[in-house]
């Protein structure tokens, strides 16, 4: 529970789900982001520069900002591809929800394996829409770009807010609290996962695991 | 998609990345987490484990007896089973021995080969063997993990609260308490907040405990039956307990999707019915799943009392006749917000009284059969004694020694029947004393203690020991009743269950769902017979019965005393402090002398001096002026008996006083004070550093409990009048509007004579704050961490865009708004408000 969690949710028509996702998040990552960081001796450090690029959408009338780094571009459009594929091959109508959570590992003695402490939840969940004529398109491509304007502003707002934020690590620990694969940008550790809704039933694997949790956890 | 370069480029720089030239221009040093501490997981789990607060080596202790005890059953029984020659051991068939006649033990004993091969043979043996296995396995897993949790725990203490393991048994739980407090604010354990509040901690720890009570209180669960030849009865044992809590709480498919939220679709009011049925469905299979374990379980159960009790019944025979708080009793006493420790000490503290008034109606037919019986018992035993001390050879005759066991045991049960020859019946006032400790109590005991019903009842609570829970008959039987309770009862109720769930749950910021009960908000879920009239809004279905709110509240607002409440609660609990102040201590008002007439009667100056005798002397003349706190001081002066608390008051409170009887004395304005409450003595302790160390704290949280006996007995006394207000409203009305206009003067006064009292600054303090943040509140806000400690919890999880508009809808309980509130309250607080202002 130790984590915020903050839900969006948009209605999209099926070819702006990668667009629209990819804008939600792109502008998340952007403001967790950072340069990378150069330790130097006496346990100081510099931090990069991060540059920004504007993406224009083909199916929506918007354009969002990016951090440019085609590293990252690639990741969250292989999720976000998956998801896609996912959200069309599930056949039902159409509900989704992809979460983008930050987290941070905390080293654990031998037994077992490091933890993984999730301290910002984004869950952004997306309903597909179907139209019947051009027209609608037309009047649909406008207001989900009047929308996802919005949720930027929210996003940006949330994100201004004086909240909890991992301490700066030193270097030691960087990778506890930053993803340090990418080249030349570095976020905070995120992991992003999806789910379709069909039902209301979760799977028999996840009860499964909940079960053998919960009997550790007693 | 078209790319747009901007002018914020990446540099495409060497090494080092920064501007040539500017290197050490900005630099950064990090801060690293020093403390394993911040940020962690399971906040729920972890408080959990440190309100255990046993130390380390106890936990571990008791993990590993308990995994050895259950090794030690079940080798144990299938030894008896398999590996003992029961013709040897009754000397049905002779051994040949060739040194000695001598029948040994190890003679009894089957050899090895036998004996394993008997196990190997037997389909149930090996069946039981795997089964205890996989059991034991799963508990040794769960242990490795318990003591991994342990440690870090004790670390947790050691390093973080800066408490050692060997001073640990000296904190009390509020010291523990205030220490994390503070520790939050260095690490930030959790996230969502900069500073924790005494309620987060609970309602972390209590979650489901919560839950439960208000399910109690509600009567949803189907604990009471009535049956056709025993009445009403209340079965709750352990295992009914852990299934419904399996049900509801953590088993596969419950209601919560973790330990901190309840799955959203619960929350919603859309698909109830859908939701039931799910329910249904799923206490059907868990009802047949017990029905199935059911041989396992009872067996289980059956030796494990056989191999704890056994002995204990030949030792003590009279412990069967023993009596101790039912695990109903449990649930139907524990206000919310209260830890397990806190209950127990609680109960434990009326237990004495409680087995008293069970002992006032021993019946007289039975006592007179039991002396009988004890007689002839008796008679024949002391023959079978005196014979055996003349020759020991009689214990060798057959059945001598199993006789004298017999009838020892027969003596000692007939003994527990015949009551003290000094019992006194006294049921009206021992029920009092009893409710001092335990808080709650239904209406319609009120003025019949004497009647059986009530005893009958009480009895529910407060039952016999081989009835109960802990001993034999209900867990024994528990296996087999508990599927069809589940079955045919719970299932019934699936719906009900549902919106409960829904319509009281409430999303706390920082803590997650917690039950909307647990808030302890009069506004919400107050009585309005229970001194919250006016200030409730709740409808029948949101009232909690028994006044568990307004006790909850008080109960609470006693034992942290640092809590800020909410502002209604604050408003709440200052006049429900100040009424008890002044009707209980006359230092307060006008003068000291208990005959005064305006003066109401003093309950903890009686508490105090005179002897108990004179004082119920008073007030038995001057009863008749205000029956409430004839109520409350007599409950007080049985609790002076009892309470060693009140004897620890009585010395070091009552010293000056007594000598010095001058109000404007400064001594006795201390010692009054400090006797006048908890809260006085509390703040009034933190100046002086005589007072200072460890037994302050506990002896304070004596007094705190003392103050909260004192106030639940005001509160129920007020309750019953109010109750009976209900029918001959006419006669009080009079009454209670002069009160009300006197009670201003007194408050004035109070403030003018009486500038040093502690309790009156914070008071109003707490009243002006609570104002202040309840208008910076209105102003937008509602997630400021300061001022929005305490209400602003209450927000939805973050409203972005347009989504949670059905959750909002389904919600019962948005936040109520600020305004109009203030017109609300009755003139009188109004005008207590200002005066404090005004200073």
């Amino acid at each position: 529970m130790n984590c915020r969690s903050e839900v969006l949710e948009v209605s999209v028509e099926g070819r702006q789900v990668e667009e629209a996702m990819l804008a939600v998040l792109h502008t998340i990552l952007l403001h967790r982001s950072t340069g990378k960081f150069h330790y130097k001796k006496e346990g100081t450090y510099s931090i990069g520069t991060v540059g920004t690029q504007d993406v224009d959408c083909d199916f929506i009338d918007f354009t969002f900002v990016r951090v440019s780094s085609d590293e990252l571009d690639r990741v969250i459009r292989k999720a976000v591809a998956e998801f896609k594929d996912a959200l069309g091959n599930s056949g039902s109508d159409g509900m989704g929800q992809i979460s983008l959570e930050f987290y941070q590992k905390k080293k654990s003695r031998w037994p077992f394996s490091d933890e993984c402490i999730p301290w910002e939840v984004w869950s952004i969940k997306v309903n597909v829409v179907n139209l019947a004529n051009e027209q609608e398109r037309q009047i649909c491509r406008e207001k989900v770009g009047e929308k996802l304007g919005e949720k930027v502003i929210n996003i940006v707002e949330v994100i201004n807010r004086h909240d909890y934020l991992p301490k700066m690590p030193t270097q030691s620990e960087v990778d506890n609290v930053f993803d340090t694969s990418l080249k030349d940008v570095q976020p905070y550790l995120y992991k992003i996962t999806y789910q379709i809704t069909d039902s209301l039933g979760t799977s028999v694997s996840t009860t499964m695991r909940r079960l053998i949790k919960d009997t550790l956890a007693l | 998609m078209a790319h747009f370069d901007t002018e914020y480029q990446r540099l495409e720089a060497s090494y080092s990345d920064s501007p040539p030239g500017e290197e050490n221009l900005l630099v950064h040093v990090p801060e690293g987490s020093k403390s394993p501490w911040h940020h962690i997981e399971n906040l729920d789990l972890f408080f959990q484990r440190i309100s255990f607060k046993n130390g380390f080596t106890c936990m571990l202790l008791g993990e590993i007896f308990e995994l050895v005890q259950l090794v030690f059953v079940v080798a144990f029984t299938v030894f008896l089973a398999n590996c003992v020659d029961y013709d040897i051991l009754f000397a049905n068939k002779f051994v040949n021995h060739t040194d000695s006649s001598k029948v040994t033990l190890p003679d009894a004993f089957l050899p090895v080969d036998v004996c394993s091969a008997r196990i190997r043979d037997s389909v149930l043996v090996i069946f039981i063997l795997i089964i205890s296995g996989v059991f034991w396995l799963h508990r040794l897993v769960k242990f490795i993990y318990n003591i991994c949790c342990y440690w870090e725990i004790r670390s947790f203490y050691i390093n973080a609260l800066k408490m050692s393991m060997t001073d640990l048994p000296y904190f009390t739980w509020q010291e523990v308490q205030g220490r994390i407090i503070e520790i939050q604010k260095e690490h930030q354990i959790c996230i969502h907040k900069k500073e924790l509040t005494e309620l987060d901690i609970y309602h972390r720890i209590l979650r489901f405990k919560n839950y439960m009570v208000a399910m109690v209180n509600k009567s949803l669960l189907p604990v009471r039956f009535r049956l056709p030849l025993l009445g009403d009865t209340v079965f709750y044992t352990r295992g009914l307990k852990y299934n419904f809590e399996l049900i509801f709480f953590w088993g596969p498919g419950s209601l919560f999707e973790n330990e901190w939220s309840l799955k959203p679709e619960y929350k919603r009011g859309g698909n109830r019915l859908e939701l039931a049925d799910r329910l249904s469905s799923r206490i059907l299979w868990i009802g047949i799943a017990n029905l199935l374990l059911c041989p396992v379980i009872l067996i289980w159960q059956i030796l494990y009392a056989f191999f704890s009790y056994t002995e204990v019944i030949k030792r003590e025979p009279g412990s069967l006749g023993a009596r101790c708080w039912s695990l109903y009793g449990r649930f139907y006493l524990r206000h919310f917000n209260e830890l397990d420790h806190e209950l127990m000490s609680r109960l434990s503290k009326g237990y004495k009284a409680s087995s008293k008034y069970m002992n006032c109606f021993m019946s007289p037919l039975l006592t007179v059969v039991a002396k009988n019986v004890a007689f002839f018992a008796g008679s024949i035993l002391a023959v079978l004694i005196a014979l055996t001390i003349y020759d020991e050879d009689v214990l060798a005759v057959e059945h001598v020694l199993s006789s004298i066991t017999l009838l020892g045991i027969c003596v000692t049960v007939c003994r527990s029947f015949i009551p003290d020859k000094h019992m006194v019946f006294c049921p009206e006032q021992l029920l009092k004393v009893i409710l001092a400790h335990i808080h709650y109590m239904p209406d319609h005991w009120q003025g019949n203690a004497h009647r059986y019903e009530t005893r009958d009842e009480f009895a529910q609570l407060f039952q016999y020991k081989a009835v109960s829970n802990v001993f034999i008959l209900e867990e024994l039987l528990s296996p087999v009743i508990t599927p069809f309770i589940l079955i045919f009862c719970l299932r019934r109720k699936s719906l009900e269950i549902i919106d409960f769930f829904r319509n009281f749950t409430v999303d706390v910021v920082g803590v997650g769902d917690t039950c909307s009960f647990a808030q302890m908000d009069v506004r919400q879920h107050g009585h309005p017979a229970w001194m919250s009239a006016g200030k409730t809004e709740a409808s029948i279905y949101q009232q909690a019965e028994d006044g568990k709110t307004e006790l909850s509240l008080m109960h609470f607002a006693i034992t942290n005393p640092h809590w800020q409440p909410p502002r209604e609660s604050t408003h709440f609990i200052s006049l429900l402090k100040e009424k008890v102040h002044r009707e209980a201590n006359p230092a307060f008002t006008s003068t000291h002398s208990l005959q005064s007439d305006s003066e109401p009667h003093s309950l903890i100056a009686n508490l105090l001096m005179g002897p108990p005798s004179l004082a119920s002397l008073h007030l038995g003349r001057e009863g008749s002026i205000n029956p409430v706190s004839i109520g409350v001081s007599e409950g007080a002066s049985a609790l002076r008996a009892l309470s060693p608390v009140s004897t620890s008051l009585h010395l070091r409170g009552s010293y000056p006083s007594a000598r010095l009887p001058r109000p404007d004395h400064p001594a006795v304005v201390a010692g009054r004070a400090m006797a006048g409450s908890g809260t006085d003595a509390r703040t009034i302790s933190s100046g002086s550093s005589a007072w200072e160390g460890q037994l302050t704290s506990m002896v304070l949280s004596e007094y705190a409990s003392t103050e909260m006996s004192i106030h639940a007995l005001y509160m129920h006394e007020m309750h019953k009048q109010q109750s009976r207000g209900e029918v001959s409203r006419h006669a009080w009305h009079g009454q209670e509007s002069d009160e009300s206009s006197e009670s201003v003067n007194e408050d004035m006064e109070a403030a003018r004579t009486f500038p040093r009292s502690s309790t009156f600054p914070t008071t109003s303090h707490q009243a002006g704050a609570a104002q202040q943040s309840g208008s910076q509140r209105r102003y937008g806000g509602t997630s400021d961490p300061v001022s929005g400690s305490f209400r602003a919890q209450r927000t939805p999880r973050m409203p972005m865009g347009g989504w949670s508009e059905e959750n909002q809808m389904s919600r019962h309980h948005d936040p109520v708004p600020e305004e109009g509130s203030e017109d609300e309250l009755p003139p009188h607080i109004h005008k207590f408000c200002k005066v404090f202002h005004c200073e």
